[in-house]
């Protein structure tokens, strides 16, 4: 009964009238941010954590992490109505999600994964108040060698995630690796393709590349080609949110599955919102019975990358609270907002801080209620932006994808970098390049090497080290599992499709 | 309205030039080679409140973040040496030139040192499960069986502090680069490390719970946080003095008379008990030498962490 007690305590806090108040600021502005392309989380609290100095530490960190969940609720919004990835971890939302407003589902898209969100969002609060400190444990077993089998497994299991030519999908996988090599070699501080520039040494930054490939490649592409009046006033309205029975149907398993491995992956100091969204919606694909509808408008395709991207918003918590060490650049900064108030994060944090520590699992679920309340009648408003002549609505978000390129790292060099990608973007559409490959190879090739490459050390160069590690070992024998399913599966798939051309 | 008077003037270049007497004549920007909310930057937005009260004049917080604080920094070697365009970076002023090569400024000359506002201390830990009671216990087990060292990444101070420590104390142990300190101190707490030179405020609250041991403070003297840690001096390393300290550069070739106030002013600040209980949950010892002491200890730096780097072998 101490969890009632506790939980009771927290609740006493977060609904305090001035801890209401910024938890209700902190969605607000993490779901303007979220919807604006570009303005990330990072930037967004950097610019508003100087307000933090004069609030008590609870109050502060509900005001940010309201930010930080509110941002993955908004991010979808763009993404599925212009193709333009809020943040990161929404990028993956665009593949399907856009395609569902192409064809006049825009509003069923965003009730839906707003549904999903918050699904995922309270599978994850559900596990940060239940178990936190068995989970922060657990999560220590995970060394290099776990990592670096995790990566490779997240690899295996998405390299069906693009449509069409499978070669085409390796060759961007690949160069996102390359992309993602630009900078300094972690262990020997080799530069790596900089050309001798100092801004290069920080590599290349995820926003600029996401927002290049698929933000300014699309609004190049739609110059002269579609028009405002493309898109069916029915299909504003607000009774259009409503999905059939049949949506309803196919979410609830990815829902699921997205909060498992959302939770699973944000536990994970260093993976993260981006990757469990992309690894989800790997594994949706690979389940689904008709994969073929992924690309074009599966709900199943927006369903688990958003409750995978918010559980995870939630579960990234847990390292930062009960170790001390924050799993993100955003995490460090609540930390930072910890430290200031003289509040270090750690082992003991919940045990000597209870208010702080329960109210603000409390206001996680007084924030996604708000987010919930406060987005549903704004999709109505999200929708009607596509109504908006693009001759008034590209300029103005290319203006925020400058802003956001720029407050990213405060360099002039990322907008640079956001043109350079958006060329290479056009060029992949044209020639019909998938730009997803491209993102996870990039976003999980460093990861991967920085790991293998530490694996090794620590194993003193004994490939076996992957495998002596039970845990690692485990993980490997599971990818080997899906490497044969997928062999399998697709060698049966060509059978049946064969017979079925014989049969005619 | 003066000041903006004098924003307004100085933008359209009409201010004088700049004598000590009367200085600041218009807005003074402070670059932080980080990004918003790290230390450096937290630490150099509470300090700006007190400047701006001294001098009447706004004092603007840069965030030129980027190949690990080299970037503001040249910035700041390539400004108007005027005393308008000040730096504040961290002790990977002295370590990160020895391992990236090409730097587009001299760290010696193109930078003129000011103050040394504050440092944090490093302590060397274990986990607590380990059998290491001691420092020696360490050293002599390395030598029976190899250990591995844990770092915040390459060429930050605590991969020079491990290398020296390393260097001095003759232990066999490899070093292992993590990104940050966060999950350095992770590789210490799940046994995937043997030993790591943390600074207190990641070691904190682990230390406190008992789930890391620290076995020596890296100086000279024990420190208050930490009473019944031994310091290096006292094992017999007298020379494994390492801290991450915070300081004020103006670009190279500034009046020396501006760089005597500007120091003179920032001390005020740092002797200022609102200032003080500010920073002090931030685990910075405020420092606040003179400018000659500075001098000294950047160019003793600069010497010593090149050659721990060309000893180690540390690419440059």
């Amino acid at each position: 009964m101490e969890l009632l007690g506790n939980l009771g305590l927290g609740l006493g806090v977060a609904l305090s009238l001035t801890n209401l108040f910024y938890c209700f600021l902190g969605a607000l502005l993490g779901t303007l941010v979220g919807v604006i392309p570009g303005v990330g989380v990072l930037a967004a609290i950097s610019m508003l954590f100087p307000l933090t100095y004069n609030l008590e530490p609870t109050t502060a960190l509900i005001m940010l992490a309201g930010i930080w969940y509110g941002t993955t609720y908004g991010g979808s919004t763009a993404s599925i109505l212009l193709n333009i990835p809020g943040t990161p971890a929404n990028a993956v939302t665009c593949l399907d999600g856009y395609p569902m407003a192409r064809s006049g589902r825009g509003g069923v898209a965003l009730f839906m994964t707003t549904v999903a969100s918050f699904f995922g969002a309270t599978f994850g609060i559900i596990l940060l108040t239940l178990f936190t400190p068995i989970i922060a444990e657990y999560a220590l077993r995970f060394g290099s060698a776990e990592y670096f089998a995790l990566m490779l497994m997240g690899l295996v299991a998405a390299s069906t995630i693009s449509e069409g030519s499978a070669i085409k999908g390796l060759a961007m996988m690949t160069l996102g690796v390359i992309i993602g090599l630009v900078g300094l070699d972690s262990q020997t501080a080799t530069a790596r393709f900089t050309g001798g520039s100092l801004g290069l040494m920080e590599g290349v930054s995820l926003i600029a590349l996401a927002m290049g490939v698929f933000g300014v490649a699309e609004i190049v592409m739609s110059v002269r080609r579609v028009k405002a009046s493309d898109i069916d006033p029915e299909s504003v309205k607000l009774k259009a949110i409503k999905p059939t029975s049949d949506d309803v149907r196919r979410s609830w398993f990815p829902m699921l599955r997205g909060s498992s491995m959302g939770s699973f992956f944000g536990t994970l100091p260093g993976t993260g919102p981006s990757i469990a969204a992309f690894l989800s919606y790997a594994i949706e694909k690979r389940l689904s019975k008709t994969p073929e509808r992924f690309g074009k408008g599966a709900i199943e395709g927006i369903m688990a990358p958003e409750a995978a991207n918010n559980a995870a918003d939630q579960t990234a918590f847990i390292p930062t609270l009960s170790l001390g060490v924050p799993g993100s650049a955003t995490m460090a900064l609540m930390l930072g907002a910890l430290m200031i108030h003289g509040i270090a994060p750690g082992p003991t944090l919940i045990s000597d801080e209870p208010e702080l520590f329960w109210g603000l699992i409390m206001s996680f679920w007084v924030g996604n209620v708000i987010l919930l309340v406060l987005n549903i009648p704004l999709i109505g408003v999200w929708v009607r932006m596509l109504t908006i002549p693009y001759h008034l609505l590209y300029p103005s978000v290319l203006l925020f994808i400058c802003i956001g390129a720029y407050s990213a790292s405060f360099s002039p060099l990322n907008v640079w970098m956001v043109f350079a990608f958006g060329a290479l973007g056009y060029a992949m559409r044209i020639f019909k390049f998938p730009g997803a490959p491209l993102l996870l190879g990039f976003v999980l090739g460093p990861l991967m090497e920085e790991h293998f490459r530490r694996a090794m050390l620590l194993g003193r160069g004994d490939f076996m080290t992957f495998f002596d590690r039970p845990l690692s070992a485990a993980i490997m024998s599971l990818t080997g599992m899906i490497l044969l399913w997928s062999i399998w599966s697709s060698e049966g798939a060509k059978k049946r499709r064969t017979e079925r051309a014989n049969s005619m | 309205m003066k000041k903006f008077i004098a924003a307004a003037l100085t933008a359209l270049g009409l201010a004088m030039p700049a004598h000590a007497a009367d200085f600041p004549t218009g807005p003074v920007t402070i670059v932080v080679p980080y990004s918003p909310s790290g230390n450096t930057d937290v630490f150099t937005r509470y300090l700006a409140p007190y400047l701006e009260a001294k001098w009447g004049q706004p004092v603007v917080v840069d965030n030129k973040p980027g190949g690990g604080s080299m970037i503001g920094t040249a910035h700041v070697a390539q400004a108007e040496p005027d005393g308008h365009t000040l730096l504040m970076t961290s002790s990977a002023f002295v370590t990160a030139p020895s391992i990236q090569p090409d730097l587009p400024f001299d760290s010696r000359t193109d930078l003129t040192p000011i103050i040394n506002v504050g440092h944090v201390s490093f302590v060397l830990i274990t986990n607590a499960d380990s059998p290491y009671e001691t420092l020696e216990q360490f050293i002599e087990a390395s030598k029976a069986s190899p250990k591995f060292a844990a770092t915040a990444g390459l060429g930050t101070t605590t991969h020079f502090a491990m290398e020296k420590f390393i260097a001095d104390s003759g232990a066999n142990v490899d070093v292992v680069h993590f990104k940050g300190g966060g999950p350095a101190v992770v590789s210490i707490l799940s046994n995937e490390t043997d030993i790591y030179g943390s600074s207190i405020s990641s070691a904190g609250k682990n230390l406190e719970a008992g789930k890391v041991r620290a076995l020596a403070v890296l100086g000279n003297e024990r420190i208050d946080v930490l009473p019944d840690v031994p310091a290096a001096a006292e094992l017999g390393y007298t020379d494994l003095e390492i801290k991450q300290w915070l300081g004020v550069f103006a670009p190279g070739g500034t009046d020396m008379a501006i760089v005597e106030q500007v120091n003179a002013d920032i001390k005020e600040a740092l002797e200022n008990q609102t200032f003080i209980d500010t920073v002090t949950p931030l685990e910075w010892t405020l420092n606040g030498n003179t400018t000659a002491e500075f001098k000294t200890q950047i160019d003793t730096e600069l010497t010593k962490w090149q050659g721990i780097a060309d000893a180690a072998g540390i690419k440059k």
